[in-house]
């Protein structure tokens, strides 16, 4: 258990792909534990991948419980290996990260998904997301594959200051 | 470091920036935040920067008008402040006016916004459409203090727009952070 630094770029570990987790041992649970810890240390934050507290494994937190955005809420969900089933409903909206600093920027993301992975127990897991809690899962599952929402703004113009300057 | 406000306006063609920042890296300058397009054909920049300490905006000047003669840019270099300001915080909102081209409608429009506290962080302005019937187009961020309702100021940008005869809409633009 134990709150850990979330890595900000140019931390080379968020442009990488990360590595299937593969059975759900005790090391595992550990990085779950990890990754929720390390979100409810942030107030504001909604969801983590492994990659952003440095870890190379395939697997995220999220929690949209209480966002004003959300329609479907499945609570804190933690998901090993989590592959997108179905994705739908595209729509733009502007998202930040965590990981970094100063910017925001327009993407576009399926409104309607389906994932399928495995939880703590390692069971398999399908869960049907949308609207902001579909968003966060695309945003988590990207950071798996090296990606940041900088690599999907449409043009430059989708991209502007955070609120807080340095 | 020493830093410095440059503007740079000339007619656009290829290798303006190359030749600005191509000199401005060979004073050993540092580009930090900077904004650059093309308005009406005329390429415009305008750079923020940090220089070796013992720089002089003068002499950056002197080696930007001697080196970027030949684009015919209208050069200037100003000494500012290194400490960066901190902009008013609050919520994000997106407005986008558009309508018949008329004198005004920026100062009216930034005039309203101004009065109700809110803060022009980006604003991009163009005329589109052909000569006959130009189209002006205005889109902005602007920041909201705590305690401004945004609606409230989306319902007085309505009523002046309905007097402007122009379009009007404003939305929240609030980024969620994952």
């Amino acid at each position: 258990m134990a709150v850990r630094p979330v890595l900000s770029l140019p931390a080379p570990v968020l442009k990488q792909a990360a590595a299937s987790v593969g059975r759900i041992d005790d090391a595992a649970r550990a990085l779950a534990t990890d990754l929720i810890d390390t979100m409810r240390a942030s107030p504001a934050c909604v969801g983590l991948a492994a990659p952003q507290i440095g870890v190379s494994q395939r697997a995220f937190v999220i929690d949209v419980t209480g966002h004003k955005k959300a329609v479907s809420c499945h609570g804190e969900v933690v998901l090993f290996d989590p592959e997108v089933m179905l994705a739908h409903a595209p729509e733009v909206a502007r998202e930040g990260c965590m990981s970094v600093p100063d910017y925001t920027g327009d993407v576009v993301r399926a409104t309607r998904l389906v994932v399928r992975g495995f939880d703590v127990d390692g069971r398999d897991r399908v869960l049907h997301v949308d609207a902001f809690e579909a968003r966060a899962v695309q945003h988590e599952i990207d950071h798996l594959d090296g990606m940041l929402f900088l690599d999907r703004v449409s043009s430059h113009h989708s991209v502007f200051r955070r609120k807080t300057y340095r | 470091m020493p830093h410095f406000a440059v503007s740079a306006v000339g007619v656009d063609r290829p290798g303006i920036v190359a030749a600005v920042t191509g000199i401005l890296v060979g004073q050993g300058c540092n580009l930090e935040d900077t904004s650059m397009s093309i308005l009406r054909g005329h390429f415009a920049m305008m750079l923020l920067i940090a220089g070796p300490d013992g720089t002089k905006a003068e002499e950056l000047e002197a080696a930007l008008t001697a080196t970027a003669g030949d684009l015919d840019l209208v050069l200037t270099v100003r000494a500012i402040d290194d400490t960066v300001p901190v902009s008013l915080q609050g919520e994000t909102w997106t407005v986008s006016v558009y309508g018949a081209d008329r004198p005004g409608i920026v100062y009216e429009v930034t005039k309203l916004l101004a009065d109700a506290g809110a803060n022009v962080v980006d604003l991009t302005t163009r005329v589109i459409g052909g000569a006959d019937r130009p189209l002006y187009a205005m889109l902005l961020d602007v920041t909201l203090p705590p305690g401004v309702n945004g609606g409230d100021v989306r319902d007085r940008l309505d009523g002046l727009a309905g007097s402007l005869g122009v379009d009007c809409s404003m939305h929240p633009a609030d980024a969620d952070v994952l």
